[in-house]
């Protein structure tokens, strides 16, 4: 139960709801394409060419890039293109790809070392490292690399594990755990061993059953509690779990570990199980399929890189015109086909019947947007400021706390794509932050050259100075010299004519 | 070569890092409205004001000697900000200094390249890096787009580039929303 409360948050049904869950495991896809560029950071670099044979968990991309996780092969074959493609993002934007064509034998890289089960013995940098070159980010969409996330959070006291789920229709973490309830606890071992924390709580949500069921049929170890709580949306939000189990109130522009909480997704646990104990890179993980046009929802356990049309090729869909949608209803976002591949934090394909639009009317100040803001915001008063690019003002009230859950849109009796003017305000925040640091830097440097040139003309005229000082020295020095010589050489004259008078005297 | 320009950017980095803490430390403070109309104005030091650079063009407007309206990397939005700052009606952009132009920085054909270091003693915000007879590469992030290194390169192997949106850049278009 809920020992704290948070306002607002939202009542949703499954929309698509099954009678078991269950986790299928699917063929070898033929062709996987791998994203170079990660949620975070800068784009890895891939270290293999047009050609190569590769095995499956073989190091295909990499970056010298701490926020930055390797790629790997998620099936052996030849890597047949590195080249450009539309990634499944809001902006539409080409990314680079390594392209991989099965062999069909899903030949491994060597395995055998690592920490295995005796991790125990390993130290914390170790498993940082085995983490990092396992290619682990966090699974649950946000996508931030788990070494520098465990690493943030050294000395935490909690270990927070979200087993929540993001959003109504997503499934897939309930498949998984139910699936392997012994790796998500070894996993959480695994992660207290590291972190050094002395209690960790699994965070999840009283519509899985199942899961529960084995979960606690698997879990004897006394610091470990499995926390249910009542299904609502947007519970699993990072700080809301925070707040709602913990009492903790993370600060704006803080996380979870600066108020010394590690926080994890479930799926991300089961990976770092895989990574550190068994020595398998992040090559698969489970995806929900579902949506109104999808006859049976299904959760698959797929390799990575893997197209949608081929997760789809394992369900029953209706004909007809269709909508599009990953990682949910909510917080997702909407493609315009099926041609793109699973990436790490890939957690749902939606394909729903084409449903008539609504069109967007004028806000009417009913102010309902107010009341389901689960972090407290004024969505309306956002609105009209990102609306109007009063930037200032959108920070002022809070802009940067918001979660992009959708719950005020999704209540908007008008139909305004809130959150659609959030990301607008926020990205032309971050513009103007990254424009004023340039400007001032461009500043700086002019002054500093102009500084620079300065000195170095006054240096050049200072030395000018010296040298014309020096050569009238030597020109008076050498005048000097000539005049004693001259006086010299006219006293031997003198002497000698004195001579010369005498001897001819 | 490689380490060669790490080593002398790093070198470069440090003295300049050194030099600049110096340059604002020592800077002797001067009149308060040119600082703040140097704040509006956009620090691209291209020139195209007629002045060699956004301070002594604001030190100029400060004097009351020239109009406010003649920077075109500032925008309209920047003769606006300036117009509001001295309490002045607002001017049209004047044509006659240029247009405004989206960002753009310069990238240096390092095949081509042949070191002459000509831009970089025009670059008047220190973005290249290079020595004599080494071939120079911009420095991207501190790169102002003002084009005063295309004319000295005596082998045109400059290139001013547009700025390409990337995933962490880009702004979504609200104009794209539907309105009743
Ligand atoms: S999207 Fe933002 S403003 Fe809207 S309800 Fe969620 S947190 Fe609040
Ligand atoms: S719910 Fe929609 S119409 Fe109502 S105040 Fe909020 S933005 Fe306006
Ligand atoms: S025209 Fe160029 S140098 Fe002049 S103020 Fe504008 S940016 Fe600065
Ligand atoms: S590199 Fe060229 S365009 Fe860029 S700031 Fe320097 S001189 Fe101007």
């Amino acid at each position: 139960m809920l020992k704290f409360k948070y306002n607002g948050g939202l009542k949703l049904e499954n929309p698509y709801p099954v009678d078991a869950i269950d986790l299928i495991r699917i063929p070898l896809p033929d062709k996987v394409v791998l994203p170079m560029q990660q949620r975070i950071g800068n784009q890895a670099i891939p270290i293999v060419s047009v050609g190569e044979r590769v095995l499956t968990g073989q190091i295909v991309a990499t970056i010298d890039d701490q926020r930055c996780a390797p790629v790997h092969a998620s099936i052996s074959g030849t890597v047949v293109a590195i080249d450009e493609h539309v990634y499944a993002h809001k902006s539409g934007l080409k990314g680079l790809c390594v392209t991989i064509e099965s062999d069909g034998k899903d030949e491994w890289v060597d395995t055998s070392i690592g920490c295995t089960e005796h991790y125990e013995a390993c130290t914390a940098n170790t498993i940082y490292n085995k983490i990092r070159v396992s290619g682990i980010v966090g699974m649950g969409g946000a996508g931030f690399p788990t070494h520098t996330k465990v690493r943030l959070a050294e000395g935490c006291h909690t270990l927070l594990v979200n087993a929540t789920e993001c959003e109504p229709g997503i499934t897939c973490d309930a498949a998984l755990m139910q699936a392997y309830p012994t790796k998500v606890i070894r996993g959480i071992e695994v992660l207290l061993h590291i972190c050094q924390a002395e209690r960790a709580i699994i965070a999840i949500e009283d519509d899985k059953q199942d899961a529960i069921a084995a979960l606690n049929k698997f879990c004897n170890n006394e610091n470990i509690t499995i926390e249910v709580m009542p299904t609502k949306y947007t519970s699993g939000a990072e700080k809301l779990l925070l707040k709602s189990l913990l009492g903790i109130e993370v600060p704006t522009g803080k996380f979870a570990s600066d108020v010394g909480v590690l926080c994890q997704n479930v799926a991300t646990v089961v990976a770092m199980f895989d990574a550190v104990v068994e020595n398998r890179p992040l090559i698969s993980r489970a995806v929900t399929v579902a949506g109104s046009a999808v006859k049976e929802s299904k959760n698959f356990q797929v390799r990575l890189g893997a197209s949608y049309d081929y997760l789809l090729s394992f369900v029953d869909i209706v004909e007809g015109s269709h909508k599009i949608s990953m990682n949910g209803l909510m917080m997702g976002i909407e493609l315009d086909s099926t041609n793109y591949s699973v990436s790490k934090n890939t957690n749902c394909v939606f394909i729903d019947q084409l449903e008539e639009s609504k069109p967007t009317k004028e806000c009417i100040r009913c102010g309902l947007c107010n009341t389901v803001c689960p972090v407290d915001l004024l969505p309306q008063q956002l609105y009209w400021y990102s609306k109007s690019e009063n930037i200032d003002k959108a920070i002022e009230y809070n802009l940067l706390d918001c979660i992009e859950c959708n719950c005020c849109s999704y209540v908007c009796p008008s139909y305004i794509p809130l959150v659609d003017y959030y990301q607008y305000s926020k990205s032309l925040y971050k513009q103007q932050v990254k424009e004023k640091q340039q400007t001032e830097s461009a500043r700086e440097r002019y002054e500093f050259r102009e500084l620079r040139l300065e000195r170095n003309k006054r240096e050049r005229a200072e030395m000018m100075e010296a040298k014309k000082i020096a050569l009238k020295e030597k020109m008076a020095k050498d005048k000097a010299h000539k005049a004693t010589v001259e006086a010299a050489l006219e006293r031997v004259d003198a002497a000698k004519s004195a001579h010369g008078s005498q001897d001819d005297g | 070569m490689l380490d060669a320009i790490s080593t002398l950017s790093l070198l470069a980095l440090l003295l300049g890092l050194g030099l600049g803490y110096a340059a604002i430390r020592y800077r002797v403070k001067g009149n308060p409205l040119i600082d703040q109309i140097d704040a509006i104005l956009p620090q691209t030091q291209c020139g195209q004001c007629d002045f060699p650079g956004c301070r002594p063009y604001a030190e100029a407007i400060a004097s009351g000697e020239v109009e406010i309206n003649q920077c075109p990397p500032g925008g309209q939005e920047g003769v606006d900000a300036l117009a509001e700052l001295l309490g002045v009606e607002t001017l049209p952009l004047n044509q006659v200094h240029g247009e405004t132009k989206p960002k753009r920085v310069a990238v240096v054909d390092e095949k081509v390249c042949i070191g002459c270091t000509l831009c970089i003693q025009a670059c008047p915000v220190d973005a290249f890096v290079g020595s004599s007879k080494v071939m120079t590469t911009v420095i991207a992030e501190e790169c102002t787009g003002c084009d005063l290194c295309l004319p000295v390169c005596p082998v045109d192997c400059i290139d001013m580039v547009e700025i390409k949106p990337t995933f962490r850049t880009y702004v979504p278009d609200i104009s794209e929303l539907a309105h009743a």
